[in-house]
C-alpha cells in the first residue's frame, strides 16, 4: 500500500499508510499524521487517492502545502514527491498498489436490486474478506486494547472509577444505574453513555450534562480525557491501555 | 414497570402484498417482528413462519423451563435471552427445511428482530435489517446492527453514510433467515429504565424516515399505537416504497410510591367533588 513518510531534518518521524480513508495531517493530535509544529495549522492537509490517483489537499492552511516545493491546492502526488508542510517533509512513496474500493466496479455492473436478497454464504465471505483486508486492520488497529474508564474526580458515587463494559451506561441514582449517585435529590437518571458503532456518545438524561465545561445540546462523542459535569459529580472520560 | 404497546403493519404505496408481520404478546411483554422476502407470496410465508416460531417457542417458556437450547449463548445471558436466541435459531430451521422441502419456495427468507421484557430486563434478537431502536433521554439509539452489505461498508470505513443511503446495494443482506441451515443470530441483554420507549420496525420506515423525525414523534405522541400510526402515514407520505410495520413500547413506573399514592388520593378526592376525571 503507498505510504507517506513524516521526515524531520532527514529523519523518519513516523509513517503511515494511505488506504481507502484520507490520511489527514495537522498538529492537532486527532491528524492520523500529527505534526507538532507552530507553523502547521490545526488541520492542514489531507491525502486520499480518488480515481485511483493520490491527492494531497491544503485545507486552507495559513502557511501553505508544498509539492516539490510548489504551492498547491490540489495536486495529484507521484511516486518520490515531496510534500513541505512548515518545517517538516513528507516522502511520498506510491510504489504500493492504490487500494480500489473493491465495491466499485461492482456498482456499475450489478443490476438494480429492489427486491431484498441474501448473498449464499461463499459469495458473502469473500466480500467480507476483501472488506476486511481493506478496512478493518487500519480501522481498529489503534483502538483495540483500549477501555473506556469513567474515573471519578469528585462526588458521591458507589465506586471511584468505572469500566463502560455495557452498550447502554447511566449515570444516576437509580438501583439499576451503572454510575450510582449518592446523596439526596439527586436524580434518578441523570444522564447516558452509549456505545455507537464509532465510538462512545453522552447524553442527556433528567440532566443535561457539561463536556469540559459546555453543556451538551445533543449526544456528543466523548475524547479520550474528556471532563464530564453532572449533578455535582465530575467524570474523567479515558481509554485505558 | 409499567408497559403500553402498540403496533401497525402496512402494505405501502408501491407494493402489492405486505411481507411484513408482527405480534405482541402482551401478557409476556414478547414484541417480535419479521420482514419477509421472496416471489409470490413466499416472503409472506416465511415472516409468518419466523413470528410464529419465535411466539410459541417463548409461550412455552414457562410450561418447559428446561427446553434445550441451541446455537451459541453466552453463559452469562438470562434464561430468557438464551430461550429467546433459541426461538430465532429455531425459526430459521423451520424456514430452510420447508424451503428444501418445497421447490416454489426456494430463496425464501425473512428478517426478525424480537425484544423480550422482564421487569427492567431487556433481552433483544436479531438477524436481517429491521432494526430495534430504544429512545432515551430524547435520544434515539439503535440497538441491532444492519446485517446488510452497505451496513457492514460503514462499519468497516469503506461508505459513508450518505454514500451507504444513495447505494443500490441497500436490499442486499448478509444474513437472514432461512438462507443457510445454520446462522449466527445477535443476541443482548440491557437495562431497562422507567420512560423509555423501544421501537421495532422494517426497513419500510427507516428508508424514508430520518432518526431525528422517529425520535420526535416518539416524543410527541405519547399513545403507542397512535405513533405507530403517525410513522406509517409519514412513511407513507415519503412514497411508501416498501411494506412498513412499526412497533412500539413504552415503559414507565409502577405507580407505587408514595407520591403516586398522594396523587391518587387527590384524584380521589377531587372525584367525589364532581370535578375530577379525565
Amino acid at each position: 500500500m503507498p505510504k507517506l513518510s513524516l521526515m524531520f531534518e532527514n529523519k523518519i518521524v513516523k509513517e503511515v499508510s494511505v488506504g481507502t480513508r484520507p490520511v489527514t495531517i495537522g498538529r492537532s493530535p486527532d491528524n492520523d499524521l500529527p505534526v507538532d509544529n507552530l507553523a502547521v495549522s490545526n488541520h492542514h492537509a489531507k491525502v486520499y487517492f480518488e480515481a485511483g490517483r493520490m491527492v494531497v489537499e491544503d485545507l486552507d492552511s495559513l502557511n501553505g502545502t508544498f509539492v516539490n516545493d510548489l504551492r498547491v491546492e490540489r495536486a495529484t502526488l507521484h511516486d518520490g514527491d515531496n510534500i513541505h508542510i512548515g518545517k517538516h517533509k513528507i516522502k511520498v512513496d506510491a510504489s504500493g498498489d492504490a487500494p480500489v474500493p473493491w465495491d466499485s466496479g461492482r456498482k456499475a455492473a450489478a443490476p438494480r436490486i429492489d427486491e431484498t436478497m441474501v448473498l449464499d454464504t461463499k459469495e458473502r465471505r469473500q466480500m467480507l474478506q476483501q472488506a476486511a483486508a481493506m478496512g478493518e486492520s487500519m480501522q481498529f488497529a489503534g483502538t483495540r486494547l483500549k477501555v473506556p474508564t469513567l474515573v471519578v474526580l469528585s462526588g458521591k458515587t458507589d465506586q471511584k472509577e468505572y469500566v463502560l463494559a455495557n452498550k447502554l451506561t447511566v449515570i444516576g441514582k437509580s438501583a439499576m444505574a451503572t454510575v450510582r449517585l449518592q446523596g439526596w435529590f439527586k436524580p434518578q437518571m441523570a444522564a447516558q453513555i452509549n456505545q455507537r458503532d464509532d465510538g462512545y456518545y453522552l447524553g442527556s438524561g433528567d440532566k443535561v450534562p457539561s463536556i469540559n465545561g459546555k453543556p451538551i445540546t445533543g449526544p456528543v462523542r466523548l475524547s479520550d480525557g474528556d471532563l464530564v459535569e453532572i449533578s455535582g459529580v465530575r467524570l474523567n472520560f479515558v481509554f485505558r491501555e | 414497570m409499567r408497559i403500553a404497546s402498540g403496533g401497525v403493519t402496512d402494505v405501502g404505496r408501491v407494493r402489492s402484498n405486505n411481507e411484513d408481520c408482527f405480534k405482541i404478546v402482551e401478557p409476556l411483554h414478547l414484541f417480535v417482528l419479521s420482514d419477509g422476502m421472496g416471489g409470490e407470496a413466499h416472503g409472506e410465508i416465511a415472516s409468518a413462519m419466523a413470528v410464529e416460531t419465535v411466539v410459541k417457542h417463548c409461550l412455552d417458556f414457562e410450561a418447559n423451563p428446561a427446553a434445550k437450547v441451541v446455537g451459541a449463548v453466552e453463559p452469562k445471558w438470562s434464561a430468557r435471552t438464551k430461550r429467546l436466541s433459541t426461538a430465532v435459531h429455531l425459526a430459521n430451521r423451520n424456514i430452510f427445511k420447508s424451503a428444501e422441502a418445497n421447490d416454489e419456495q426456494r430463496g425464501m427468507g425473512a428478517t426478525l428482530t424480537a425484544v423480550w421484557i422482564d421487569d427492567a430486563r431487556l433481552s433483544v434478537a436479531h438477524v436481517g435489517d429491521s432494526r430495534a431502536y430504544l429512545l432515551r433521554g430524547g435520544g434515539l439509539l439503535q440497538l441491532t446492527r444492519d446485517h446488510s452489505l452497505v451496513a457492514e461498508q460503514v462499519r468497516r470505513g469503506i461508505l459513508t453514510a450518505a454514500e451507504a443511503e444513495e447505494s443500490d446495494m441497500q436490499s442486499v443482506l448478509l444474513r437472514a433467515l432461512g438462507a443457510q441451515a445454520e446462522i449466527e443470530v445477535d443476541a443482548e441483554e440491557h437495562t431497562l429504565f422507567p420512560r423509555d420507549v423501544l421501537l421495532l420496525c422494517s426497513d419500510g420506515l427507516t428508508r424514508v424516515v430520518t432518526e431525528p423525525e422517529i425520535a420526535g414523534t416518539l416524543q410527541a405522541e405519547t399513545d403507542p399505537m397512535r405513533a405507530a400510526e403517525k410513522l406509517v402515514a409519514l412513511a407513507n407520505e415519503r412514497g411508501g416504497p416498501d411494506n412498513i410495520t412499526v412497533v412500539i413500547v413504552r415503559l414507565d413506573k409502577d405507580s407505587k410510591g408514595w407520591f403516586s399514592w398522594l396523587r391518587g388520593a387527590t384524584r380521589k378526592n377531587s372525584g367525589s367533588n364532581g370535578t375530577g376525571g379525565n
